[in-house]
């Protein structure tokens, strides 16, 4: 897919077809997109903690894009993220309220890395499993996953977790010794930022570099073949998953220990699926999610922003808006770039021919 | 009988994964359909109207589906997604584009119950599956009509081979991706209906978060019936039944240390677990697979 045709350009195309139909959108509200939102980006970027908020927002989701990019490589579809995000939240929250003060702030975070990440994996692992030695449908399984896990982080807040006051759904604040440092003064910018950057970078690596990332992406591409090629399909797909499943538990790392610094109920509910879009904005290349995760938070910011915009009571609602528009028109946008691709190569075939 | 909107989907979602599609929008579906009958019901006053447009909606919603999966060819779950979240944007934008932020929450007069003569006097069962809703007994009617239509007619046979083996139904002259666009449309005006219960038949007011993953539930429910209406009856049960007792547990024992959430999660577990070890699944042979016809 080199040359004109090259995917980015698509994309950007589409962002910016998406962008201008989202914006038209609040012409019913008789508002003028462009002055509304000139102003609210002068916001975000003359206030250094809107700023970096993008990067904020965009930390988990470069994880829980990673998470379905990765399967998505092998040709499997992981749409639980987001049960293997709560997975890797309970971790992290019960293994910091634990450590927290026991153990110097390195240890509990690496602790509490390796925690969550395994918790994670632990279910991405079930579901690969299911999916090689049962041929069970991966998309139902990790969709359903999502709902038992969420079920047992409601039992626990309710119970062993719950905070000490037992006043609401949530559990305790974690000691501030458990906080992953901040990066940028003055921001929420955490460590887990550059984590999830050099995460997206190993796993690109892996993908493309090695010969584990070699067999995932025969699989991918034809896994009768790549099994008659001696590749055990199988253990492939349940590696897949353990890996993605790993890296949606890590969010749960950078949002507790990052952000929340507690556990609440509907934690996050979005991001596993914002993940999904942004894994298919980016073509499910690891590099491509960390700059559609930041595009994502930005428009993340920019809603929150807008709607925070005095005397014009523009709804927070205005994220989905965009952010659903902005999706369809790059899934559209494949469509097209298939379309043009194909009439291109007509064209050349018929001036060999003649 | 808070089922009938799961088993309205459900068995949209039937209809539609026999010819091969997978409706992954259902969810923003569901939730487009309960905003478009509330609003409908609510502007011009009149249930039955809100229904209609409820239906219309999900129409639309699914025409966008149909399009891009059918036509363009692109992957069902991601536009799925997609759609879900258009859909939470559309409701709750339009939503306060049309009526600001209203001081007190408005309220639409719900569907009339209606209770069947002799039937509803039947002991403990008459109440709770006879004196209900239109919608509850549209559902009632559509389980043999829709096991009929399936598995006796000529229309159900060309359905079922759509999704088993398009090549052959395209032989006999018959537009595949005509036929799975039209099961789509048809899967979005019942899912529509049945999102429109939870505003004009239920609660009478909208919600963004008023579906809250039901949606998915109607979907998982098409699969633990095994693409079959009877097995969508038993399934929607097992789901109602499940979420009652789990209800009932909360309501008598107060917030205790039961795992009340284990109950909830039982029928997403019951799922799986067929999923993974039911030997005579039925699963179409082409589910989630646009058909390209050579050229």
């Amino acid at each position: 897919m080199k040359g004109r045709f090259n995917v980015l350009y698509f994309n950007i195309g589409a962002v910016v077809v998406g962008l201008i139909i989202s914006a038209s959108m609040l012409l019913f509200m008789q508002i003028n997109p462009l002055s509304v939102g000139g102003e609210a980006i002068r916001k975000i970027f003359t206030d250094h903690y809107t700023t970096g908020e993008i990067f904020v927002k965009a930390t988990p989701l470069i994880f829980t894009s990673l998470a379905f990019a990765f399967t998505y490589k092998a040709n499997l579809y992981n749409i639980g993220a987001q049960g293997q995000f709560y997975a890797g939240s309970i971790a992290a929250i019960a293994l910091s309220l634990w450590l927290g003060d026991v153990l110097p702030t390195v240890l509990v975070i690496l602790v509490v890395l390796a925690g969550s990440a395994a918790a994670g994996a632990a279910v991405g692992g079930l579901i690969g499993l299911a999916k090689a030695k049962f041929h069970a449908n991966e998309f139902l399984v990790s969709m359903m996953s999502t709902y038992v896990v969420k079920a047992l982080m409601d039992y626990l807040l309710r119970t062993g977790l719950q905070e000490t006051k037992a006043e609401y759904l949530q559990t305790d604040a974690i000691s501030k010794n458990a906080y992953l440092p901040n990066i940028v003064s003055g921001t929420r910018i955490h460590l887990g930022f550059v984590l999830a950057i050099v995460t997206a970078v190993l796993i690109w690596v892996l993908l493309y570099k090695t010969p584990l990332g070699f067999r995932i992406r025969a699989v991918g591409y034809n896994h009768n073949a790549a099994e008659l090629g001696g590749i055990r399909t199988g253990r492939i797909f349940t590696v897949a998953f353990l890996i993605a499943g790993g890296l949606a538990g890590m969010a749960g790392l950078t949002e507790i220990n990052g952000v929340q610094h507690m556990l609440l109920q509907d934690f996050n509910a979005s991001i596993g699926s914002f993940g999904i879009g942004i894994a298919i904005l980016a073509n499910g290349n690891p590099i491509g999610c960390i700059f559609a995760s930041i595009l994502f938070g930005f428009l993340n910011v920019m809603g929150t922003t807008m709607g925070r915009l005095p005397g014009l009571s523009i709804p927070a609602s205005i994220i989905d808006l965009i952010e659903g528009i902005v999706m369809i028109c790059v899934i559209m946008s494949y469509f097209l770039r298939g379309y043009v691709q194909s009439s291109m190569e007509k064209k050349r075939m018929k001036k060999a021919g003649a | 009988m808070m089922s009938t909107p799961l088993f309205l989907g459900a068995l949209a979602e039937v209809f539609a994964e026999r010819t091969g599609m997978m409706v992954c929008a259902i969810e923003g579906v569901f939730l487009i359909g309960a905003w478009g009958g509330f609003i409908g019901a609510y502007i011009t006053g009149s249930l039955f109207v809100g229904l209609l447009i409820a239906m219309a909606c999900g129409m639309a919603m699914a025409a966008v589906y149909g399009v891009i999966t059918v036509y363009m060819k692109q992957h069902q779950v991601v536009t799925g997604t997609a759609l879900n979240i258009l859909a939470a944007g559309i409701c709750a934008f339009f939503q306060r584009v049309l009526f600001g932020i209203p001081t007190s929450p408005l309220q639409i007069t719900t569907l009339p119950k209606i209770a069947i003569p002799l039937l509803s006097k039947i002991p403990f069962l008459g109440p709770i599956f006879f004196n209900q809703n239109i919608l509850t007994y549209l559902a009632y009617v559509l389980i043999p009509i829709s096991i009929f239509v399936l598995f006796k007619t000529s229309l159900g046979l060309t359905l079922r081979s759509t999704g088993e083996n398009p090549e052959a139904v395209d032989v006999a002259g018959i537009n595949v991706n005509r036929v799975r666009f039209l099961a789509v449309l048809f899967a979005g005006a019942v899912s529509g209906l049945a999102g429109s219960f939870y505003t004009v038949g239920y609660l009478g007011m909208f919600t963004t978060s008023i579906i809250g993953g039901r949606g998915w539930i109607a979907f998982a429910i098409c699969f633990l019936g095994n693409w079959n209406p009877k097995g969508v009856v038993l399934g929607t049960l097992a789901f109602g039944l499940a979420d009652a007792i789990a209800i009932y547990i909360q309501a008598v024992s107060g917030s205790t240390i039961f795992p009340n959430e284990l109950i909830i999660a039982l029928p997403y577990i019951l799922t799986i677990l067929l999923t993974i070890f039911r030997k005579n699944f039925n699963v179409p042979a082409k589910l989630g697979v646009p058909y390209a016809k050579e050229s």
